[in-house]
């Protein structure tokens, strides 16, 4: 017992030598950060043919704080993450089946089929305007890219309306370099069995480590 | 010494907990995607076909209306097309409807009870999505055949007044019975984005009505194409088509390869 107490001691005083390294920052949020739900309904030949666009279907509007110290390493970094519920016996490279209409005898829609674009003014994202794809559950597309040790000759000032712009600032006062509009894309195929499918975009915000 | 020991412990866990909080935040968007099955047949075609015999040539070698009907394809889904001749059922399920008789009718050997296939159907483009069709005639598509070799290649299949579907042993314009996934469809796609002069989804339709003389119209059969349903096949030697006005119609049907 007293063996167990001496290590458990003394990995109380490295772990917070570890864990407080990676807080650089006072608040780190995104506002709003409740749900949302599109649902894009395909009745109608046209929408086959041309596909459907939603822009700005969510602002992701970022607000990073300096802590009451300031530390110069304080910096952020976006990603975004595809879902399609494993769980439930999804293949990797498909949509959700929810339900399904006729005989399922065609193909699923594959999660390529949905297309994510991320902009905003100052076009701080490297992916800025660009239509990007998935290809399987859980890949991951970096908005603003994460730097693991972070270093002060990786962090771009907000202000600087520059590409990968990832210092404190917030929406509020950065209005051009903290707010994303997402538009998504979707173009099904002919040949797709008729049903209701789903998937999930996951927006995480993160302080570099 | 063992109250110093959990809060030790306690102590550790609590702070292990708090100093891990590395800062993040996250928002979720899903997207729910509904596609629901679109057919479209857009058909142009007069309301009526008319078919008047008043000539003797016109019974020897018949009168055809050429591209009196076309036919083209929108779907979002496999699908299957096909044509069946009915009647509103005054003579029968299987014959046409006879408004007019003329004459006393009192002969005999004139059948007011005329086959709905007798009428023959020819489509341009042939049918691409039939492979596994095992009749002796999978479309639409052969010439009409001449007075002098009577088939059933071209006669309108029709099914006790129904609009049942055919069967793999019948006729469809496109894909075909079954949903083996191979062989027996056409995939989804449009007229509207087909190019070329041959396209799965655009089908001109010629109609044909030869009722030789005696007006036995030799070229109906049935649903299999290989029995004969002439006036005379289907009655008596000496019989011929009762002279009248008839009417007919023919039901185009898209529906999804299932």
């Amino acid at each position: 017992m007293k063996l167990l107490i001496s290590i458990l001691t003394l990995f109380q005083f490295i772990t917070p030598s570890i864990a407080n390294a990676q807080i650089h920052c006072g608040l780190v949020e995104l506002v709003p950060n409740t749900s949302i739900n599109e649902l894009l309904t395909f009745d109608d030949f046209s929408k086959y043919q041309g596909g459907m666009i939603i822009n700005s279907v969510a602002k992701v509007r970022v607000r990073v704080e300096d802590k009451a110290v300031v530390d110069p390493l304080c910096s952020w970094s976006l990603t975004m993450q595809i879902d399609n519920n494993p769980g439930a016996g999804t293949p990797i490279t498909e949509w959700e089946e929810l339900t399904q209409y006729g005989n399922g005898l065609n193909a699923n829609p594959s999660i390529d089929f949905l297309e994510v674009r991320v902009r905003n003014a100052c076009q701080t994202s490297p992916i800025d305007g660009t239509f990007q794809t998935f290809t399987n559950n859980g890949d991951l597309i970096d908005i603003i890219t994460a730097f693991i040790p972070v270093t002060p000759a990786d962090i771009i000032p907000s202000g600087s309306c520059a590409n990968g712009v990832n210092g404190p600032g917030s929406y509020l006062t950065n209005y051009s370099e903290f707010n994303f509009d997402i538009d998504i894309r979707v173009k099904p195929d002919f040949n797709l069995n008729p049903g209701i499918f789903q998937l999930n975009i996951t927006f995480h915000l993160e302080e570099n480590q | 010494m063992k109250k110093s020991k959990v809060l030790t412990v306690a102590l550790l866990l609590g702070g292990l907990s708090s100093i891990n909080a590395q800062l993040i935040d996250e928002k979720d968007v899903t997207v729910t995607m509904d596609l629901q099955p679109v057919l479209q047949l857009d058909m142009t075609t007069p309301n009526q076909v008319e078919f008047v015999f008043d000539e003797i040539d016109e019974y020897y070698s018949g009168i055809t209306q050429y591209g009196a009907t076309i036919l083209k394809v929108s779907s979002t889904v496999s699908w299957d097309l096909y044509a069946v001749g009915r009647s509103t059922g005054t003579n029968g399920p299987e014959f046409w409807d006879q408004h007019i008789d003329y004459g006393n009718g009192a002969s005999v050997n004139a059948i007011p009870d005329l086959p709905l296939s007798l009428l023959e159907l020819r489509q341009n483009q042939i049918n691409n999505g039939a492979a596994n069709a095992t009749g002796a005639f999978a479309d639409y598509s052969a010439p009409f055949p001449p007075i002098s070799a009577p088939s059933g290649s071209n006669s309108l299949y029709v099914f006790n007044g129904t609009n049942t579907p055919p069967t793999l042993d019948h006729k469809y314009i496109g894909g075909h019975a079954g949903s083996t996934g191979a062989g027996d469809f056409l995939p989804g796609g449009s007229y509207l984005t087909s190019s070329g002069t041959a396209s799965d989804y655009y089908y001109s339709i010629d109609y044909r009505i030869l009722p030789g003389l005696p007006a036995i119209f030799p070229m109906a059969f049935d649903e299999l194409g290989t029995t004969a349903e002439d006036i005379v096949s289907a009655n008596a030697a000496g019989n011929y088509a009762e002279p009248g006005v008839y009417t007919m119609y023919v039901q185009y049907i898209l529906l999804e390869d299932q």
